[in-house]
């Protein structure tokens, strides 16, 4: 039949808002984990993080699919490299979201009432850094219409924008959550000091993914 | 002169015709099909009739002897050695054998499905029957130099003007921060170029050879009469336009970009007929070409340079394509339409203009450029205008070959079809020629 069809290859760009989608799916499930170790339901934890890691590994089946589409012999309208950066970015995200819950059921830690509000701020600023790339990475269809320039262009870039200023409070917050644990060591024991470091140090690099992943875009859009 | 050997001659011409019908028609529509505009059935009807409506109307009405004068006659009757006749008769087989040759290509590209050019597939059928027939020298090499330059020239310049029109509507309208109001603006003028783009086509390529006597029709009048009906033209976009879109500009950005679309939807459907009329008129003459030279040189007995191409002929081109688009363009149309809805309305006209454009500016300038060759560089050009989500530059590159291989795939069946002619029907078909002559 006609070749001509075959000249216009696939979209990756349907499957990409897809994955940006499953991923943030990861990511909401934080929440609802956060609040089992509240009340200490270890059983409710367990059961969220294979919730986790069944939305991480559909995630990982949309990625597939997204790099299916994605032969060197594919002329598009962004660069490659970005687009595969920007896509591993997204991925270490889910990655992060599944690790912390894994965190969780590695130990029944109980949440010091000192340091509980602010976890939540914390966590409530991370949600702030992802939301921000999703409303923004799922413009990715839209962009492709408009040939990634012109008014839509600078909505999205506008968007970015704010991802690097949320990102940067979601830091503040972290390194004043990890001043407040620490001035309870007189009060915890170590193992959990170390454990409430971790969840941090977890729940921090979702936001600096989610920034990274933001870069890509950025540069994606400006090619 | 016997009616059955003009059946069988003209068999041959309905399957050249056929054959340009079911590969290149749906290429035309492509645009319109794939951005929505027209169902399939609907682009199949609106083809046929612009196709037939091209070929009967401005059709060529006179056709050189050997098609696109590849190769001089004269060096035919100049052979030393040649019975009475003989180079009439040589030239019936030879036209006959190009003709079958070049509709055998383009059946079997059709099959494998290649976009190749019509023109091309008989130019170089022609050149091989010349090749065979009076010697390497007898063949306009520099013409067939112009052919090899068209496939590098008319996929760029199609390429380079969607790449131009798309990044103007893109940069003007999508991109603008009001893209209805935007829309209002810029439309009319766009469809003013179009207008433009259209009229001029379809009266250079052939208005002229209808309407006998138009010698008022010089270019400047040419020119007046497009300007005045791109104005009327243009009056009519800002009316329809206006009342289309006024009041929806506070929509939010994305719902007014899919108003914009709509408003390209018409404008897309008449790009697309027009490139489906040029195409007609443009690509009925290599199947009624060939056989208009047979059926003279058969009537008179005879070589003349030039030989009229009578309506019925005409007509059976233009019967033959819509034949080969009703049985098989339109399945090539159903997978063409339903695999590239990238093709937005936008695009589609953008694709249109750049792709009517270059076909007129290449005939002007008597460069014989393939109608389908630079709708496929347009293509490429919105793609490199960041206009589609991805080209597959491994098809690009096949697509790219198979022009290539075109010349000399129908020279080289053309040359044996030819001898096979020469060896079982020279003796027979140099008869019919003296009877002819004796008769006249």
């Amino acid at each position: 039949m006609n070749i001509i069809k075959e000249l216009f290859s696939k979209s990756p760009f349907g499957p990409l808002v897809e994955h940006t989608k499953k991923v943030h799916e990861c990511v909401e499930m934080l929440k609802p984990l956060m609040e089992a170790l509240v009340n200490e339901d270890y059983d409710e934890i367990r059961k969220i993080q294979d919730k986790i890691s069944r939305l991480e590994y559909e995630a990982d089946t949309i990625k597939h699919s997204v790099r299916e589409h994605l032969p060197r012999r594919y002329f598009m309208p962004v660069d490659r490299v970005d687009l595969e950066g920007f896509i591993s970015c997204q991925d270490n995200i889910a990655d992060k979201a599944e690790d912390f819950a894994v965190i969780l059921t590695l130990r029944k830690t109980k949440l010091h009432p000192e340091v509980m509000d602010k976890f939540f701020d914390f966590l409530d600023q991370i949600f702030q850094v992802t939301g921000t790339l999703l409303g923004a990475a799922v413009e990715l269809n839209n962009l492709a219409e408009v040939s990634f320039s012109g008014a839509e262009a600078k909505h999205v870039l506008d968007i970015l924008h704010g991802l690097n200023e949320e990102e940067w409070k979601a830091d503040r917050l972290a390194r004043s959550l990890s001043k407040d644990v620490y001035a309870l060591e007189k009060q915890l024991d170590p193992i959990t000091i170390i454990f409430y470091e971790k969840m941090i140090l977890t729940l921090g690099s979702i936001a600096n993914e989610a920034e990274n992943a933001g870069d890509k875009l950025r540069t994606m859009i400006l090619k | 002169m016997d009616i059955i050997i003009l059946a069988v001659i003209a068999l041959l011409g309905l399957y050249m015709a056929w054959n340009i019908g079911a590969n290149d028609v749906a290429n035309s529509m492509a645009d319109a099909v794939g951005s929505g505009a027209l169902s399939v059935k609907q682009a199949v009807i609106a083809a046929g009739i612009c196709e037939f409506a091209g070929a009967v109307l401005v059709g060529s009405h006179v056709t050189e002897t050997i098609r696109k004068g590849i190769v001089d006659p004269a060096a035919l009757t100049s052979l030393p050695g040649m019975l009475e006749g003989e180079p009439a008769a040589l030239l019936v087989i030879g036209m006959s054998a190009a003709l079958l040759s070049a509709a055998i290509w383009l059946n079997f590209a059709t099959w494998t499905g290649m976009p190749v050019s019509t023109t091309h597939s008989i130019v170089g059928a022609v050149a091989g029957f010349g090749i065979v027939a009076a010697g390497f020298g007898s063949v306009h090499w520099g013409k067939m130099g112009q052919i090899v330059a068209s496939w590098f020239i008319s996929p760029f310049a199609g390429g380079l003007m969607a790449f131009i029109i798309f990044k103007i509507i893109s940069k003007l309208i999508l991109g603008n921060a009001k893209p209805v109001k935007a829309a209002i603006k810029i439309t009319p003028y766009i469809v003013f170029f179009l207008a433009m783009v259209v009229t001029l086509a379809t009266i250079y390529k052939g208005l002229k050879h209808v309407i006998k006597g138009l010698d008022w029709l010089t270019d400047t009048h040419t020119l007046l009469i497009a300007v005045a009906i791109s104005i009327i033209s243009t009056i009519f976009s800002r009316i329809h336009v206006k009342k289309k879109l006024i009041g929806k500009e506070s929509l939010p950005l994305h719902a007014q970009l899919e108003q914009v679309e709509q408003v390209y939807v018409p404008l897309v459907i008449i790009s697309s007929c027009a490139v489906a009329f040029a195409h007609g008129a443009n690509d009925v003459a290599n199947s009624v070409g060939p056989l208009a030279a047979v059926a003279n040189i058969l009537k008179t007995g005879t070589v003349e340079m030039k030989v009229p191409v009578p309506m019925w002929i005409l007509m059976l081109g233009g019967g033959g394509i819509v034949l080969g688009l009703a049985t098989y363009g339109y399945r090539v149309m159903a997978t063409v339409g339903t695999k590239i809805t990238e093709i937005t309305p936008t695009r589609g006209v953008a694709a249109d203009i750049a792709a009517t454009a270059t076909v007129l500016i290449c005939t002007r300038m008597k460069l014989p450029v393939s109608t389908t060759h630079v709708l496929v560089g347009a293509i490429m050009g919105i793609g490199l205008a960041r206009g589609l989500s991805g080209i597959d530059s491994r098809i690009a590159k096949k697509i790219f070959k198979s022009w290539i291989i075109t010349v000399p795939a129908a020279a080289i069946v053309c040359i044996i079809l030819f001898l096979l002619g020469r060896a079982f029907m020279l003796d027979f078909i140099r008869e019919l020629v003296l009877a002819a002559r004796a008769a006249g």
